[in-house]
């Protein structure tokens, strides 16, 4: 899922008509001061990175002159926050509150419907009282969780029947029913699968947003490009790669199967670090990915990507995710592996075919590779790949459909080992 | 002389007719038989590769882009077919990398 930095999707709720804090972009300590001094003090410095519990690692500070402004903003920008470099900062009028409330819309697939979600525990307490995995210790006058019906939208008198058991004064919860119904709005307008404002607060002038979070659906990106968010798939809390970027345009027009490319290590340092082995990786579905992944990780190799290619894909969407795989620097080598796919493997081989062509001389790759096709067509992928010679390679092992992720995984890395062997 | 249309994903396909003269098999042709889902290659009149549907239907995807054409030229053809599937954002990294 794309996300938004606090400051867009501050933009985007202050123009669905909910109140935030009035705030300023900095990217300078002397751009901070400016901001504060047209704000007016005492105002909250924040980190504008892509990750959560920004506050609990120091990501927000607060100032009440233009020093601490400046020697604040100074110490944040170039900081780095849970491994992002922080080089932005929201400088904003800090509220006087009087109580955190919580109020969130997020795709459901449980409910198959978009979840409201409003608790009167908000800000940090929610986390600690959401006791994680489904259980949580809020009851019936602090939680209210309801589906929204798509086709009736969720109107205010709809949202106040939700809310009505809340332990709120009548007034909050009418201002309440109000947000929550402009919350669905951004939800819907923007393809969301999260839209979530936590803490809202109580301050003497109503209701206030003090952070926002959006996560819209990859699917529906090229419908928004007002908001001019990377396509990128998946990468939650991080900005995606260059590579991440590149994989994105595979499917971005083109919904024939699916190609998703996510970078695990993208720079190999958490295989360094464990003292295993980068490799590429490509799955025909996400549950043979993982099991082939569980296979590999124990005998010292680290997938540098997830890719999965499933649903169908045209052999062009496998030429363009493959190349995309072996272009990883520093790969060891390369396991493609399907399910017992419905999918035209035919078509799939094809794909990684043509890319190792134009890859390795004579598709004769440099590295060790297991090919695991099984599945539809099968035996008509494993015999394309003897008639383009890659078969005949010796960095090359074939398995079909008796083979299992184990298999898989073994194969590797007895063919590594004696390409390693060979190297030395 | 040559054949040319392009594809869904972006891409193109061209198909050099002079060298297409010199091929026995124009194994582009059966490749692109497709039992379920009909094939956009045909031998035309004149003996060479041509489009059994419109450019414009080709683009629209009525080519699957199942590369057997390609594969097929490259392995028992003349090689006078190029499917052409650009990455335009991948190459500028590679050339970045390359320095």
């Amino acid at each position: 899922m794309a996300r938004l930095a606090e400051f867009a999707a501050k933009r985007l709720v202050r123009a669905a008509g909910i109140a935030v804090p009035k705030g300023e972009l900095a990217s300078t300590a002397d751009e901070a001061v400016r901001a504060a001094e047209a704000i007016g003090f005492p105002v909250a410095l924040k980190a504008q990175i892509l990750a959560g519990k920004r506050g609990l690692a120091g990501g927000i500070r607060f100032a009440t002159n233009a020093e601490e402004v400046r020697c604040e903003a100074a110490a944040l920008l170039g900081a780095t926050i849970h491994g992002r470099e922080v080089t932005q900062l929201l400088v904003e009028q800090r509220a006087s509150i009087e109580r955190e409330l919580y109020v969130g819309v997020m795709s459901d697939p449980g409910r198959r419907a978009p979840a409201m979600i409003v608790s009167t525990e908000g800000g940090m307490a929610i986390d600690e009282a959401a006791g994680g995995q489904g259980s949580t210790t809020l009851g019936s006058t602090t939680l209210a969780i309801g589906a929204i019906d798509v086709l009736a939208g969720a109107p205010p008198y709809w949202c106040l029947d939700l809310i009505g058991a809340l332990d709120l004064p009548g007034a909050t919860l009418a201002a309440l029913a109000n947000v929550m119904a402009r919350l669905y709005k951004i939800y819907r307008q923007y393809d969301c699968a999260l839209v979530e404002i936590n803490p809202l607060a109580i301050t003497p002038k109503g209701l206030l947003a003090l952070d926002a979070r959006i996560a819209l659906d990859d699917d529906a990106l090229f419908r928004h490009p007002e908001l001019g968010v990377a396509r990128s798939q998946e990468v939650s809390d991080r900005p995606p790669t260059k590579l991440e970027l590149a994989a994105a345009l595979i499917d971005e027009h083109d919904h024939r199967g699916s190609a998703h490319f996510v970078q695990i290590d993208p720079d190999g340092s958490l295989a360094r670090e464990q003292g295993k082995v980068s490799i590429g990786f490509d799955g025909v579905g996400t549950g043979v990915s993982m099991a082939v992944m569980d296979e590999l990780v124990p005998l010292g190799f680290l997938p540098m990507n997830f890719c999965d290619t499933s649903g169908n894909p045209t052999a062009s969407k496998l030429y363009r995710a493959t190349r995309i795989i072996l272009s990883q620097p520093g790969i060891e080598g390369y396991v493609f592996a399907s399910c017992l796919a419905s999918q035209q493997l035919d078509n799939t081989a094809r794909g990684i075919i043509k890319a190792f062509l134009e890859i390795f001389p004579d598709g004769q790759p440099d590295i060790p590779c297991v090919l695991s096709f099984r599945g539809a067509w099968d035996e008509t992928a494993l015999a394309m790949m003897e008639e383009h010679g890659i078969a005949g390679s010796p960095n090359v092992r074939l398995l079909g459909r008796d083979s299992t992720e184990g298999d898989v995984a073994r194969s590797f890395a007895e063919l590594h080992r004696a390409w390693r062997e060979k190297r030395a | 002389m040559s054949l040319h249309f392009e594809v869904f994903s972006g891409g193109s396909v061209t198909i050099d007719h002079d060298i297409c003269a010199t091929c026995e098999t124009k194994a582009c042709v059966p490749a692109c038989q497709q039992p379920s889902l009909g094939s956009v290659l045909e031998i035309g009149e004149n003996g060479l590769p041509a489009l059994t549907v419109t450019p414009e239907q080709a683009k629209r995807g009525a080519c699957i882009e199942c590369l057997a054409c390609d594969l097929a030229c490259r392995a028992r053809g003349a090689g006078g077919l190029r499917f052409v599937l650009p990455m335009p954002e991948l190459d500028e990294i590679l050339a970045a990398r390359a320095g």
